[in-house]
């Protein structure tokens, strides 16, 4: 038999779990998933949406008010902390600072009573895949900010631990070395093989490292899925507005038929849309409207863009940012303004204020929800 | 991840070692002191009620003298300590930097990690007949004879102001130095001069500091025993010494504990007006 | 009024010129004392009379050195027991101290805070005659009630240990408890994640990052209760710890043999001064 049942291939398995504090605030409200083995998995959520206490409860440090964690098939819901399969990167990395590099490494081995020669065995071989060979010696304080953060995870991985759990450990970082470590961490979790369990706010680092995200909002999942899938295929409201950028209106649903609807957006924009999701809206219902910058097609001088959305609109202010260029446009009837991305042409390497542009998307990327209350 | 019935125990292996300290040696004796204060002896081992020994204290003038003396004189070397120290503690929380700021610093507590008895004799040897003070006025023929400076009241002031400057010199230091440079600038850039910026910026700012510092200078003066016993001699008319004599002398232990409430009242009455005239918290400014 | 504001150069020599004053105030006794150590003269006082090593090395009277002055070393003897009990006693209560008030939360937390500071503002004297009181009431009761005879009670070593680890032990408890509150928690969390019990997380992680502040708050309080005067002077019994027996010599009228005695004191305090000056800049 090659193929295994799939239970064996599932490292982490949460079932309706919630967590109250004080009786009234729930933090985490019936959550359920399962991570398979080896994969990087993320939780994107705004800060206080529950993902850091979700964390810890993994980790132990919270109590589940209901629900079981399961790691490898087994609960580990009653297990306290410091005797579950599971190790954690702090937010702030919490290394000893009363140790030096090797003793940090050593310190979960130690704790396991492992041999002398074989913990100074394995604290070289961590040492040397996670690239910092020479570096045991050294005090905490003398490594930098990427080098503190790959001893952390060395830490954890050393134990070989069933799966890592990762508390925003690159929010502490400057912009290039975040961006950097990002692609690292990936490397290293492909080269370990070991089930990241990565939490963040930051919905690039969860993009581009995850094989799946959880968005995450009022301590329920929103949506669960590959990144591209997030991104192009949002399931509510939040997602569509919490990952990537958007245009937001709200509106009310004018007529509807077999393909799409047709709506008026609040400021007097008649659009034509699709349902985001698989629900149904009828005349006269309040919707939220989001459409992405890049979407957006333009031309200069009334070409022939496609799409059932055309709009008649003047520059505004152009924000320049290299290849990530947009242009603020205003619509002259409503006076809303409209953020559309700067294609990286010729034709649009002179605009100016005041300049009447044509923009058009089409009513697939014009994706519409029930707008709350 | 911690059972309530743990987390009770773990709290009252914390609580129980503070709770004896702080019953059997902290409150317990003062109300016993207290409660004895307010006894008077009829024959051995019998005792009854009542408040002769605070009758004695007003009836007395040399007592209540020497209280107000006590008093009097701890305000005043309150504020002298303070004026002598304000100027030091900003010219090196400010003045200075780096590590001439953390020498200078070292160099001004270093005098305090010495016991007060050997301050207290080194002033001796300063300002006696025969001592350092009286045989220079003598070489400079500003002087015919020896010149007495020791036990008399600027002799017991300038001890106490000495010994009490370290207390007053860290908190000012530590305030001042958490002060912002820019808001000094600021206060400047804004048309302020140096006695409007010193005024409005600087001096609120270091409240709490001055606050604690006159507070721990005050309560170590009034309780001093050492430095008027030495320096002021037999005349030095302390209260600490009435209460030391009552004690250990006459062996009259109620009248001894009347004074000893009597100072502790008037040092929380003191302590108390001064936070509450100056808004402060006694938890802020302790720590 | 700082460096990066002109200031008239008058108003700076002015200045300076006070802070040096300042320093001529600070450093005045202390120096005549060390001085005067090596006075060859009975008193000490002027004139100088030529150096000697006298005070320190003389075998009898009446230049008696501190050396072989039984009377003062026997002192300086009872002053190191009372000070390393009273340091042993402070440290322990002022852990527990720290791990109460910064890690824990019950009712009445704030009520007992502000109790324990109170030490800080009962004089010495005050809270030396309350302990006194008490204890001889205790003993005294017993005595009475049950025919014990409770020495220890009574004035003496034991009881100068009790009054000074009273208020030795408020001062322990901030310097732990300061650093204490700078611990980031989640060190300890980490300690548990990587498998270790909650005691050996606060013995591996939380007590080796409390060391600075054990030693320095070791340090203060041994020369805090080895310079205790105000409150030892009411408990002390016929063991006289050092400063007591200085002071009664002082009475008596001095010999030089005070200004050896001070200015070993000087040194030994300069040398803890200067550890600990060593440990709490290297805890950064």
């Amino acid at each position: 038999m090659t193929t295994s049942s799939p239970i064996d291939l599932i490292d982490l398995e949460c079932r309706q779990i919630r967590k109250t504090f004080d009786r009234y605030f729930t933090a985490v409200d019936d959550v359920s998933f399962s991570i398979p083995r080896g994969s990087f998995f993320s939780i994107l959520g705004p800060s206080g949406c529950g993902k850091t206490t979700l964390l810890r409860m993994l980790a132990g440090f919270e109590q589940p008010t209901s629900g079981e964690i399961f790691i490898k098939g087994k609960s580990v819901t009653r297990t306290p902390p410091n005797k579950r399969p599971v190790n954690m990167v702090f937010q702030h990395l919490a290394l000893f600072p009363t140790m030096t590099v090797a003793e940090n490494i050593a310190y979960g081995l130690r704790r396991r009573r492992v041999g002398k020669s074989e913990i100074a065995d394995r604290v070289k071989s961590v040492l040397k895949r996670v690239g910092l060979p020479d570096s045991g010696y050294k005090k905490i304080d003398q490594l930098s900010g990427g080098q503190k953060q790959r001893i952390a995870i060395a830490r954890c991985l050393v134990l070989n631990p069933d799966v890592l759990l990762l508390d925003e450990p690159l929010g502490a970082l400057d912009l290039k070395l975040r961006e950097h470590m990002k692609v690292e961490l990936k490397q290293l979790q492909e080269e370990f093989g070991t089930t990241f369990v990565y939490i963040t706010h930051d919905q690039s680092e969860a993009l581009v490292m995850s094989d799946q995200v959880a968005v995450m909002n009022n301590g329920v999942f929103e949506q669960q899925g590959a990144p591209r899938d997030l991104y192009y295929q949002p399931q509510t409201a939040f997602v569509a507005g919490f990952v990537g950028e958007s245009n937001r209106w709200l509106g009310k649903v004018t007529s509807t038929n077999h393909a799409g609807i047709e709506l008026m957006t609040d400021s007097g924009l008649k659009l034509s849309g699709q349902f985001g999701a698989e629900q149904s809206l009828v005349v006269g219902d309040r919707v939220e409207v989001f459409v992405r910058p890049e979407a957006i097609s333009l031309s200069r001088g009334g070409g022939d863009s496609k799409g059932q959305n055309r709009l008649r609109c003047d520059v505004g202010n152009v924000l320049f940012d290299g290849a990530k260029s947009q242009v603020l446009v205003v619509d002259p009837v409503t006076d809303g303004e409209i953020t559309v991305s700067l294609p990286q042409t010729a034709d649009f390497a002179s605009l100016i204020r005041g300049e009447p542009l044509a923009l058009a998307w089409t009513a697939e990327q014009t994706r519409c929800f029930r707008a709350e209350g | 991840m911690r059972t309530s019935g743990g987390f009770r125990l773990g709290l009252m292996l914390l609580l129980s070692p503070m709770l004896l300290w702080l019953l059997l040696l902290i409150i317990l004796p003062h109300i016993n002191m207290g409660i004895i204060s307010l006894s008077e002896r009829v024959s051995s081992n019998n005792y009854v009620f009542s408040l002769n020994n605070y009758e004695e204290f007003f009836a007395e003038s040399l007592y209540w003298n020497t209280f107000l003396r006590t008093a009097l004189m701890s305000i005043l070397a309150t504020i002298l300590t303070l004026l002598i120290a304000f100027p030091v503690s900003y010219y090196i929380a400010k003045m200075l930097k780096g590590r001439s700021k953390g020498l200078v610093f070292a160099l001004c507590l270093i005098p305090f990690w010495v016991s007060e008895l050997v301050r207290t004799y080194g002033w001796m040897i300063l300002l006696r007949e025969s001592g350092v003070f009286s045989n220079f006025l003598q070489w400079l023929g500003l002087a015919d004879g020896p010149v007495e400076f020791l036990y008399n009241d600027i002799a017991i002031m300038v001890g106490l102001v000495y010994t009490s400057m370290l207390f007053m010199v860290v908190p000012l230091v530590t305030t001042l130095d958490s002060l912002d440079n820019s808001y000094i600038e600021a206060g400047y850039d804004l048309g302020g001069n140096g006695f409007t910026v010193m005024r409005e910026i600087v001096i609120p700012h270091a409240t709490p500091g001055i606050v604690s510092g006159c507070i721990v200078v005050f309560m170590l003066t009034l309780g001093n025993y050492l430095t008027p016993a030495l320096l002021g001699g037999k005349d030095s008319l302390w209260f600490t010494e009435q209460i030391f004599t009552q004690f250990i002398t006459r062996f009259n232990w109620e009248q001894g504990s009347a004074f000893g409430i009597l100072l502790l009242v008037l040092s929380s009455l003191i302590v108390w007006l001064g936070l509450k005239v100056t808004r402060q918290s006694f938890t802020r400014v302790m720590s | 009024m700082i460096p990066s504001i002109p200031q008239s150069r008058r108003f700076r020599i002015t200045y300076n010129a006070y802070v040096v004053l300042f320093f001529l105030y600070l450093a005045a006794p202390l120096v005549v004392v060390g001085t005067f150590a090596f006075n060859d003269s009975l008193f000490p006082s002027l004139p100088w009379n030529g150096g000697t090593l006298d005070w320190f090395l003389g075998e009898q009277g009446p230049k008696l050195g501190l050396f072989h002055d039984e009377e003062l070393l026997e002192s300086v003897g009872i002053s190191l027991v009372v000070a390393t009990f009273t340091t042993v006693l402070a440290l322990a209560l002022a852990c527990c101290n720290a791990f109460l008030f910064e890690r824990e939360s019950f009712p009445g937390k704030n009520l007992l805070y502000i109790l324990m500071l109170m030490p800080l503002v009962i004089p010495g004297v005050i809270l030396g005659v309350s302990i006194l009181v008490f204890s001889s009431s205790i003993a005294n009761w017993f005595e009475l009630q049950l025919g014990w005879d409770l020495e220890f009670l009574l004035p003496g070593t034991t009881l100068v240990i009790i009054g000074q680890f009273a208020f030795i032990s408020t001062i322990c408890t901030l310097i732990v408890s300061a650093r204490l509150r700078k611990f980031d928690q989640s060190l300890e969390e980490a300690a548990l994640n990587l498998g270790a019990s909650k005691l050996e997380a606060i013995y591996t992680v939380t007590l080796p990052y409390l060391k600075p502040a054990l030693i320095g708050a070791g340090i203060v309080s041994f020369l805090m209760s080895f310079e205790n005067f105000n409150t030892t002077l009411m408990l002390v019994g016929s063991d006289a710890p050092l400063t007591i027996a200085m002071f009664d010599r002082l009475r008596e009228g001095a010999t030089p043999v005070l200004n050896a005695v001070s200015l070993m004191l000087m040194l030994v305090s300069s040398v803890l001064a200067i550890i600990s000056l060593i440990v709490q800049g290297s805890k950064r």
